[in-house]
């Protein structure tokens, strides 16, 4: 009995003295790096590393001024024609009747002669288009420019980041803009996304300038259209008319090309270092842009027109994480392991030579089997074995990296 | 572990469209091709695109671009927004431009007719494929003709979902969006 009773009391004081004495530990919980409250989150390092400095990159208009009347007489106008319009029964009755449709093209007049710049630079910017050709600095396109390709019978017109296949853009498109008689026009095409060595700098497609009034044909070509050639693989490419105003008849002999062998190189471009020199004497004052993407056509004309072979790209795509091996991975299928860890190219030749063994060269290659399964495999093939087979039956996984 | 430049890899477009090529037999052409148009990516479907993880509840911006539209007393306003650089293109029957030819600026007639306006520019600024998530209510409401005259007019309400590159173990490897030639 006495023992007994021993027993217990110790039992309890040596409780007592855990709760006490142990330190409150939490196992299995370790902190990686420094605590929320110090460590930066993502949004806060990657606005670090996005940081301009706003005294050096801010922006430059270095467009025309715009041209509007003054906002007493426009706002008057505006209220006028309101009222008129509240006023009229039968644009009432067309509208109540869900039959009002406007007329686009000239809703499209007067949104060019309104609010049409500030939206034409706002998606200009979504495109990158001042930040490729101009840096910082920026303009809101005053002068509506209307550019249309003409295909055979079909039109195809370039606003602002359309698409258009390079078939349709093989000559050179129409090109309107209201001007007077006396002043002077440049007109430029530049791809900023085509070059082939320098990503920095352009290929410049089409250069006209000291166009009198708004006819293009009587301008001095400085250098001779040449359709968009998008490389295979590359995505779609930008290709940007900017019309500039001239101040005064300007020289640009020295942006001349000829039809030279070095066709590329000759056309090697910067609207940046262009602007740069001649901004005393140029302001831009209209802008239209398409995007082209690689067409079958493009083989042809890199064979006969640039005398090259036709270059053919593909994505880079960042490799697969794959976490350091271990020495004692736990849980893992030792097959699936293994390989993922075994150069790619020599898995990749072990499925070929296993295709390659049923091939015969002058036979016919047999019928694909609907129903691959009825096979039985034998039980005593290892059962890795047994899903590596019906892998190989069904085509799945790797095996499709060779066909 | 992802250092600040690698995530800058992955997340700003004029880095990420790296190009590279064996098949080139022309000596003077390097390997690798960069281009610069921040949109490329997006059109061929492998650009960066929010979307969370699987349990998480749906983030805020798991789009490319995206139609929104607000209702005012007077007036209503619709909106292409993109992920990263917010409000890109406009219409609204504010606009001089629309409000000029209108009896009412949010009767239905309106709703219609800024439907055709705005699928008009977003086809001009080559922005066919759009998400969207506006409830329709009524079948025959305003909303649902708005969403019908931009469909008409040619602009899909539905982006396509990411390319991501398959992992070699991976048991169907699916079909590469930018390789379809029509």
């Amino acid at each position: 009995m006495s023992t007994c009773l021993l027993n217990v009391f110790k039992l309890t004081l040596n409780e007592c003295s855990g709760s006490n004495f142990g330190p409150l530990v939490r196992h299995g919980h370790h902190l990686r790096g420094k605590p929320p409250g110090i460590a930066k989150s993502l949004k806060e390092k990657l606005s670090a590393a996005n940081y301009k400095n706003p005294s050096i990159h801010y922006e430059v208009d270095i467009g025309l001024p715009p041209t509007r009347s003054s906002n007493k007489t426009l706002l008057q106008e505006r209220i006028t024609h309101v009222k008129a319009q509240r006023a009229n029964p039968e644009l009432e009755k067309l509208s109540r009747e869900r039959k009002l449709l406007i007329d686009l093209d000239k809703s499209q007049q007067d949104w060019f002669a309104t609010i049409g710049p500030k939206q034409i630079r706002q998606i200009a910017k979504h495109y990158g288009v001042f930040e490729h050709l101009f840096g910082d600095a920026y303009f809101e396109p005053q002068v509506p420019l209307r550019i249309s390709y003409i295909s055979g019978n079909l039109v195809h017109p370039v606003y602002f980041g359309n698409f258009l296949r390079p078939d349709d853009a093989q000559t050179k498109p129409q090109v309107t803009f209201d001007s007077d008689k006396d002043s002077l026009w440049s007109l430029v095409l530049t791809n900023p996304d085509g070059h082939f060595t320098d990503n920095e700098k352009e290929y410049v497609h089409w250069f006209v300038a000291n166009i009198p009034g708004n006819t293009v044909a009587n301008g001095e070509t400085i250098v001779e259209y040449l359709q968009p050639f998008p490389p295979k693989g590359t995505g779609y490419h930008r290709f940007v008319f900017i019309l500039y105003k001239q101040e005064k008849k300007l020289d640009l002999s020295k942006y001349c090309v000829n039809n030279s062998k070095q066709l590329l190189e000759a056309r090697t471009f910067k609207t940046y270092d262009f602007y740069r020199e001649m901004q005393d004497s140029i302001t831009p004052a209209g802008l239209a842009f398409f995007q082209s993407d690689w067409s079958p056509s493009l083989k042809a004309f890199y064979h006969n027109v640039l005398e090259m072979k036709e270059p053919i790209y593909e994505y880079d795509f960042p490799p697969a994480y794959i976490r350091p091996q271990e020495w004692f991975p736990k849980k893992k299928p030792f097959n699936l392991y293994m390989d993922k860890y075994r150069d790619p190219k020599e898995i990749n030749k072990e499925f070929l030579l296993r295709k390659l063994k049923n091939v015969h060269p002058f036979k016919a290659p047999p019928p694909v089997d609907p129903y691959p399964h009825v096979h039985k495999i034998d039980k005593s093939v290892p059962s890795w074995l047994q899903l590596e087979i019906q892998k190989s039956r069904l085509k799945w996984g790797r095996i499709n990296d060779i066909e | 572990m992802h250092t600040i430049k690698e995530f800058r890899k992955l997340l700003s477009p004029q880095v990420a469209v790296r190009h590279s090529s064996n098949t080139i037999k022309n000596t003077n052409l390097p390997s690798v091709f960069v281009n610069r148009n921040p949109r490329n990516l997006e059109r061929m479907r492998i650009g960066y695109r929010p979307d969370g993880y699987h349990v998480e509840k749906p983030l805020k911006y798991n789009y490319w671009h995206k139609l929104f539209l607000s209702i005012s007393t007077r007036h209503v306003t619709a909106s292409i927004n993109h992920f990263e650089n917010g409000e890109v293109l406009k219409a609204s029957t504010k606009e001089w431009c629309i409000k000029k030819y209108l009896y009412k600026g949010n009767d239905t007639a309106a709703y219609i007719n800024l439907g055709r306006v705005l699928g008009m520019r977003c086809l001009q600024s080559g922005l066919t494929e759009i998400s969207c998530d506006i409830e329709q209510l009524n079948p025959e409401g305003k909303i649902a003709l708005f969403l019908k005259a931009v469909q008409d007019s040619g602009v899909q309400l539905k982006e396509p979902p990411q390319y991501k590159k398959p992992y070699p173990w991976d048991q169907h490897r699916p079909e590469k969006p930018w390789e379809i030639v029509e």
